[in-house]
C-alpha cells in the first residue's frame, strides 16, 4: 500500500471512528452555560441586549451540532480537515477573526463619535465661560 | 451645532496645544502686539499643565478639550468654532513657537484677495535658514512626491502653518478629518473637491520642543497610516 493510500485509510479511520455520547453532553453544556452568561450578563447591565443575538446564535449552532454531529462528520470531509475537532476549531478561528473585525468597525465609529463629542464639549464650555463673563460684568 | 459663539471680525488664528504653558505666553503677546483683527483661538487638547489658564491670561478664547484627542483633533475643533462663529478664514499655526507670528497676514493676503482656498506656509519654498534632519527629509520627499502624484504641486505637504478659506473649513470640520496629523491626505481631499491651494514662503524656527512623531518606530508608523489616509481619500466620498 502506498503513503497516499495509507494517510487516505487513516483519515478514514478519524472520520469513521463513531460519536461519543460525552462529546454532545459536552457540547450541548457549554452552549447552555454559553447562554446563561449572556443573559445574566444582560441581567447586571453588563451587556447591551443588541449585542446579544450572536452569541446566542453561536449557542444554538453549538447546540444544533452536538445532535447532529453526522453533519458536522460531512462537513469535514467536505473541507478536507482530517477529523471534525479541526473542524470546530476552524469554524472558531473565522468566528473570532469575523467578531474582531466587526468590533473594530464598532470601536472606529465610537472613537469618531467620542471625539466629536469632547469638541461638542469644548466649544460649549467655552460658550458658558462667556456668558458667565457677560453675566458678571452685568451683575 | 449648538452653541453661540459670537462671530468673529476678520477671521480665527486657531493655536492648538498641548502642554505648551511655559511658551505659550510669549507666542501670544507677540501676535497681541502684531493687532491682525484676528480672533485668538487656543485650543487646549487635554494639556496637564496650565496650558488654559495661559492662554485665557493672555486674552485668548481658549477651547478646552476634556481630555487628550490628538493635534487633528484639536485644529478641528477650532474649525467647528470658527464655522460657527461665522468667521471668514482661520489661520492656524502651531504653540511650540516653529511659526513667526509677523507671516500670519501674510498667509491671510491670497485668501482674502480670493486667489486661492488654501494657503499653506512653505518652509522650502524660497532658501530659508530652516535644516530638517534626514529622516524627516527623506519623509517630506516621499510626500512631497506622493502629493504630485496625485496633481498637488506643493514643497512643504507637512507644514502646520496654513490659512484656510470657509469651503476648506467646511470640508475639514467633517467626519473624515483625522484626528492626529492632516498631511497629504486632506490636501488631497481639498484638491479632489477643486479647491485651490498655493504656497508662500515663510520662515520657521527650530521647535523649542522636539516632536515625538519624527524617530523610530512612529516614523514608520506614520508613514504607513499616511499612505492608508491617502488611498481612502484617493477613493471615498469625505463626508
Amino acid at each position: 500500500m502506498s503513503q497516499s493510500q495509507e494517510l487516505a485509510r487513516l483519515r478514514e479511520l478519524f472520520l469513521d471512528n463513531p460519536d461519543l455520547e460525552a462529546t454532545r453532553w459536552l457540547a450541548l453544556a457549554i452552549s447552555l452555560a454559553l447562554v446563561a452568561a449572556v443573559l445574566w450578563l444582560v441581567r447586571r447591565r453588563r451587556l447591551r441586549e443588541e449585542y446579544t443575538p450572536i452569541w446566542l446564535a453561536v449557542s444554538a449552532a453549538l447546540v444544533f451540532v452536538s445532535f447532529r454531529l453526522d453533519l458536522l462528520r460531512e462537513l469535514t470531509r467536505a473541507i478536507g480537515a482530517w477529523t471534525p475537532s479541526s473542524t470546530v476549531f476552524f469554524l472558531g478561528e473565522l468566528f473570532l477573526v469575523g467578531i474582531c473585525l466587526n468590533y473594530a468597525v464598532r470601536l472606529s465609529r465610537a472613537s469618531l463619535l467620542q471625539k466629536n463629542l469632547a469638541q461638542e464639549i469644548a466649544l460649549l464650555r467655552a460658550d458658558v465661560d462667556k456668558l458667565r463673563a457677560r453675566h458678571e460684568r452685568g451683575a | 451645532m449648538t452653541h453661540t459663539a459670537p462671530v468673529g471680525a476678520r477671521g480665527v488664528l486657531v493655536i492648538p496645544a498641548f502642554n505648551e504653558a511655559p511658551r505659550l505666553p510669549a507666542l501670544l503677546a507677540r501676535i497681541t502686539a502684531l493687532e491682525t483683527g484676528l480672533e485668538l483661538v487656543v485650543v487646549d487638547d487635554g494639556s496637564r499643565d496650565a496650558t488654559a489658564e495661559a492662554a485665557a491670561r493672555a486674552g485668548a478664547t481658549v477651547l478646552r478639550h476634556p481630555f487628550n484627542l490628538g493635534y487633528g483633533a484639536g485644529l478641528q475643533t477650532g474649525y467647528k468654532y470658527a464655522l460657527a462663529a461665522g468667521a471668514k478664514c482661520v489661520v492656524q499655526m502651531d504653540a511650540d513657537g516653529q511659526h513667526d507670528p509677523r507671516d500670519i497676514l501674510r498667509l491671510l493676503a491670497p485668501l482674502e484677495k480670493g486667489e486661492c482656498d488654501l494657503v499653506i506656509g512653505s518652509r522650502f519654498l524660497a532658501p530659508t535658514g530652516y535644516r530638517m534632519g534626514f529622516t524627516r527629509t527623506l519623509g517630506r520627499r516621499f510626500f512631497v512626491a506622493l502629493a504630485r502624484a496625485f496633481g498637488i504641486r506643493v514643497t512643504d505637504p507637512t507644514s502646520g502653518f496654513q490659512a484656510l478659506g470657509h469651503r476648506v473649513l467646511e470640508l475639514y470640520a467633517g467626519d473624515s478629518f483625522p484626528s492626529d496629523y492632516p498631511d497629504v491626505d486632506v490636501l488631497l481631499t481639498a484638491h479632489r473637491r477643486g479647491l485651490v491651494v498655493r504656497e508662500i514662503s515663510v520662515e520657521m524656527h527650530e521647535a523649542e520642543r522636539k516632536s515625538t512623531l519624527h524617530g523610530g518606530l512612529r516614523s514608520v508608523w506614520y508613514v504607513y497610516k499616511m499612505l492608508l489616509a491617502v488611498w481612502a481619500a484617493s477613493g471615498g466620498k469625505a463626508k
